[in-house]
């Protein structure tokens, strides 16, 4: 039965297994490699766009600008609402009086309207 | 330098010859796996040639591509992690499509031929260290770095450095006391 003493032998011996160890070799084709992916990756821009894009912390960040477009576009279009319906009801009513379009009890003589 | 950020191949040429080794040992240190650390290797060397404009000289270019080994390997160790939660999540919902992939043990081809077995062990309880621990266990034990070089790759402080170093081999210590209580009862 292996002691606590062994154990620690063995676990300084362990630590120690990684000295004189030597750089392991990269592949000698690698600059050859590199040039390849580098040629791959030029030739798919669209995916290198669509990857930058779906990175979390940029999808998030369009999100809240979109969000942010849309509450201006609301809160601007509420404003000019209200703006547009006082001109546009002035307007109508000014081509209703012109034409004598609007229907009001004091235009109708209904004691004379049949001898018109 | 200069010619390189013209965007010279051949000096780019060189610039992979010269270093190739010391960033796919770094990378491997921290990845594990041989296949994705000649992807990573690649990767880094590309981030090279697309940002040289960006090294202004201010500390040895050694110590620029250094932090770009390690971040790149770090990254990707986190993007393995999140796909591994993704196939869990996915697992949970039914669609368990494949099994669920257990890393296989490590050996460095760097290793004495003696201690290949301790290595393994060792490499297995190095991948289960923190990030920071395990970038500068890395950095110091397989490149060789001084805690002030892992201080200037990691952007810290040299007592910052020895504090991770500390922790470091006081987890592995632990760990392996683990192992080797649990192998030789």
């Amino acid at each position: 039965m292996t002691t606590g003493k062994n154990i620690t032998q063995e676990v300084e011996k362990t630590l120690d297994s990684l000295d004189g160890i030597q750089r392991a070799e990269a592949n000698p084709f690698l600059f050859t490699r590199i040039k390849a992916k580098m040629q791959r990756q030029q030739d798919n821009v669209w995916e290198k766009v669509f990857s930058f894009i779906t990175r979390p912390a940029i999808a998030f960040a369009v999100v809240l600008l979109v969000m942010g477009i849309n509450m201006l576009a609301v809160w601007g279009s509420g404003a000019n609402e209200n703006l547009a319906t006082d001109t546009g009801s002035a307007n109508v009513s000014e081509i209703a009086n012109e034409y004598n379009l609007i229907a009001s009890a004091e235009n109708y003589d209904y004691e004379n309207f049949n001898n018109e | 330098m200069e010619q390189l950020k013209r965007g010279d191949e051949s000096s780019f040429k060189t610039i992979v010859a010269q270093w190739k080794n010391m960033v796919y040992n770094t990378v491997l240190g921290i990845v594990q796996n041989e296949t994705e650390a000649e992807d990573l290797t690649q990767d880094v060397f590309i981030k090279v040639f697309e940002n040289i404009s960006s090294f202004k000289g201010e500390s040895k270019f050694s110590t620029w591509l250094y932090r770009i080994a390690t971040t790149t390997a770090l990254d990707h160790l986190r993007s393995r992690k999140r796909k591994k939660r993704f196939g869990f999540v996915q697992s949970i919902f039914g669609h368990d499509q494949e099994k669920k992939e257990q890393l296989p043990d490590f050996h460095h081809p760097g290793v004495k031929l003696d201690n290949k077995e301790r290595a393994t062990v060792l490499f297995k309880a190095i991948s289960s260290l923190p990030e920071n621990q395990k970038a500068a266990y890395t950095l110091h034990k397989l490149e060789g770095l001084s805690y002030r070089e892992i201080s200037e790759v990691l952007h810290t402080t040299v007592p910052a450095v020895e504090s991770l170093m500390s922790r470091a081999n006081a987890n592995l210590r632990k760990k392996l006391e683990d192992y080797y209580t649990k192998h030789y009862r």
